[in-house]
């Protein structure tokens, strides 16, 4: 447990020396390291190496900026039981710029961002959350009177890594949910000149966010990515594929409504709507809230929350499916598609009844024919005869 | 009477549905026939086999899409979604394996099996299937063009099947390959969620197809048994013995 600080950071202080100072042991230090050496799937031999690497880093490495969006990865950060030694670290070496956790305000924010920006051109990480509004020249959102596009191209230009934390620096989030009024876009749609690192998710599980900056402050280059640029370590697998409720999807055992009795054994929430089976990410092992639960494990479905343009591809939540618009209500297509079944079977009978009616008159007409035509030769023969 | 029927009553004549006569009353064609081979060995074999597949797949997908029968007990003691999923991804590959052949025989087979097949392109054939879809509808069954092989509405609708079929395969491997996210599948299919709008849409193409097949199943089950039994058209039995006699006298458009 450790309190809010006392001890202010100082110029020339290392961040080891900076935890000393504030409570923080050795063992708890390399605790920390250890736990960071084993989110990333790193060999253990890494870990003397991280302890090294984040002692002694000796000013502000990392520039935090927030452009639209709610605080809530900063939360899902921050907000764990008690402020952990990651917290520290970050707070640390987060130090020069953080709206929200800064005590600073106002032009003098602005000032030291400009001024630690211009210190560490070239050195600093820069870490995005929140997307950006491109509509009527960015107005949507602006700070310091400076649009969101405008601040994050500046500190793009001197970082030497950019994380997009979250979905909304990914792609845009629920403000770029259609129909996107704000024309609000992610970090990789503005920033083309250099890699991103995406690390999804709304908000992204905290020891995430940690270990990534923490791998970069070890080794200097961001984790490896996937296609979408998401680190591999954290979203590599599918929740599906790790989920605690798996034993009971392949036994074929399923919550039908959220109140029976399948719910009350913890089945497989599948039928409910899980998106489990369509999302990267590693919420069933890193869990959430300082290792507390998480959603699947607390009976809810996953809604899929680190695939891109979740919002309008992942609907409805709770159920599997998209439903089918343009028949008034969305209906789900198993009800639209027996019905057209249903209907296409009934039109194979009417067709053969209508065949047959239209053989049988013919036949009759045939008949008919034939017998006019062997009277017609009777009668001939008769004349002929007589 | 053994008369031949001529058509009687001039003025009041029926239109005469050609489509649609009682085996009594087709003109049995009298003199000399000859055997058509229509249907090649692999063609059958990619027939039936993927008939086959299709129906487990429709059933097994649909347990998948919607399990309709819930276990109870402990997890452990039963493995249902699994075998279901195994069954689907099995019989997946026989699909897989019976579109590779008949890629492979759109090249090698004969002129009613090749690329030349799959579609109506000239205006006679296009013309050809207007007369067919009357001819169907009831409209002029006596207009109807006949064919050895597919007539322009039935390569229509082949085609589409095929089309189906594809997507609905390039949309399973979609899926399929999510589970080993670095394999070769994965990595092979990578682009169909992209086009489609995400793995949700990838999964609701799969699954609407699988109603569009169900619909064509009795459909072409009752076209082939109609087109075998009112027409001679041999539809039925040339998918299993691969061809059929025809007379020497008889027009057809493909011939
Ligand atoms: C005629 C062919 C097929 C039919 C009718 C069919 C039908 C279905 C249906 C109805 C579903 C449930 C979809 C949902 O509601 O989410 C499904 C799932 C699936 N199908 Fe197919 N399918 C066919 C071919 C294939 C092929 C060729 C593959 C290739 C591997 C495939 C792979 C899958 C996969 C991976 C799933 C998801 C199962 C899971 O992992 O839970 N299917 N199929
Ligand atoms: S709860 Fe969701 S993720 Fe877990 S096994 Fe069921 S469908 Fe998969
Ligand atoms: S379980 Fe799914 S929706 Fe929930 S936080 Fe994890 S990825 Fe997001």
């Amino acid at each position: 447990m450790h309190g809010p600080s006392t001890h202010p950071w100082v110029e020339g202080e290392t961040l080891g020396t900076h935890l000393e100072e504030r409570g923080v042991d050795r063992r708890e230090f390399l605790t920390f390291c250890g736990k960071m050496v084993a989110i990333l799937g790193l060999a253990n031999s890494a870990l003397p190496r991280m302890a090294e690497a984040l002692q002694s880093i000796k000013r502000p490495s990392v520039i935090w900026i927030q452009l639209q969006e709610c605080t809530g990865c900063v939360e899902s950060l921050l907000r764990s039981a008690e402020p952990t030694v990651g917290d520290l670290v970050l707070d640390v070496i987060s130090l020069d710029y953080q709206h929200t956790l800064m005590a600073a305000a106002g032009s003098d924010l602005e000032r030291a961002l400009q001024s630690s920006m211009a210190e560490n051109k070239g050195k600093y990480v820069l870490v995005v959350t929140g997307s950006i509004p491109t509509k009527e020249n960015g107005i949507y959102c602006t700070i310091g009177g400076r649009p969101a596009q405008e601040i994050l191209e500046e500190a793009a230009a001197g970082a030497a890594a950019i994380l997009a934390v979250g979905a909304c620096a990914y792609w845009g989030s629920v403000q770029a949910a259609r129909p996107n009024p704000t024309g609000a876009v992610g970090v990789r749609d503005i920033i083309k000149n250099k890699p991103v690192l995406n690390i999804p998710g709304c908000p992204p599980i905290g020891d995430v966010i940690t270990a990534t900056i923490a791998h970069y402050l070890t080794f200097n280059r961001l984790p490896e990515a996937d296609g979408e640029g998401r680190p591999l370590f954290a979203y590599g697998k599918r929740i599906h594929d790790q989920c605690t409720r798996r034993s009971h999807f392949d036994a074929g055992q399923f919550v039908e409504v959220f109140d029976d009795e399948a719910a009350r054994k913890g089945w497989c929430l599948y039928h409910v709507g899980c998106k489990g089976p369509a999302t990267f990410s590693p919420c069933p092992i890193f869990l959430w809230n300082t290792r507390t639960s998480w959603p699947i494990g607390a009976g809810h479905p996953c809604i899929g929350c680190t695939e891109p343009y979740f919002w309008d591809t992942m609907p409805p939540f709770y159920d599997r499916l998209p439903g089918v618009v343009g028949f008034g209500v969305e209906r789900r297509a198993d009800i639209i598609g027996a019905t057209l079944a249903g209907a296409v079977t009934a039109g194979i009978a009417l067709h053969a009844t209508a065949t047959g009616i239209y053989q049988l008159r013919h036949r009759r007409q045939a008949e008919a024919a034939e017998g006019a035509a062997t009277a017609a030769a009777a009668t001939k023969e008769d004349s002929s005869n007589g | 009477m053994t008369a031949t029927p001529q058509p009687a009553h001039e003025p009041k004549k029926w239109r005469r549905p050609l489509g649609i006569q009682l085996r009594s009353q087709l003109s049995a064609p009298t003199g000399d026939y000859r055997w058509v081979y229509l249907w090649g060995w692999p063609l059958r074999v990619v027939h039936w086999a993927s008939a086959a597949a299709i129906v487990v797949l429709v059933v097994t997908g649909l347990y998948i899409g919607r399990p309709y029968f819930i276990i109870s007990g402990e997890a452990s003691n039963h493995f249902v979604m699994g075998w279901m999923r195994f069954v689907h991804f099995v019989c997946a590959g026989v699909l897989v394996a019976a579109a590779i052949l008949r890629f492979y025989w759109f090249l090698m087979g004969n002129r009613y099996e090749r690329f030349g097949a799959l579609f109506p392109v000239s205006r006679k054939r296009r013309y050809d299937l207007w007369r067919t879809l009357r001819a169907y509808a009831l409209i002029r069954p006596d207009e109807a063009p006949k064919y050895l092989g597919h007539n322009p509405l039935q390569q229509v609708a082949v085609t589409g099947v095929y089309v189906a079929l594809l997507v609905i395969i390039c949309t399973g491997f979609a899926m399929y390959g999510q589970a080993t996210p670095d394999g070769l599948i994965a990595r092979a299919f990578a682009w169909v969620a992209p086009l489609l709008g995400g793995m949700q849409v990838v999964r609701f193409v799969h699954h609407v197809l699988t109603w569009c097949i169900i619909i064509f199943i009795p459909l072409h089950i009752y076209l082939a048994i109609r087109h075998e039994l009112l027409d001679h058209g041999a539809t039925v039995s040339s998918i299993i013995s691969g061809g059929r006699f025809v007379s020497v006298r008889e027009h057809f458009e493909d011939a």
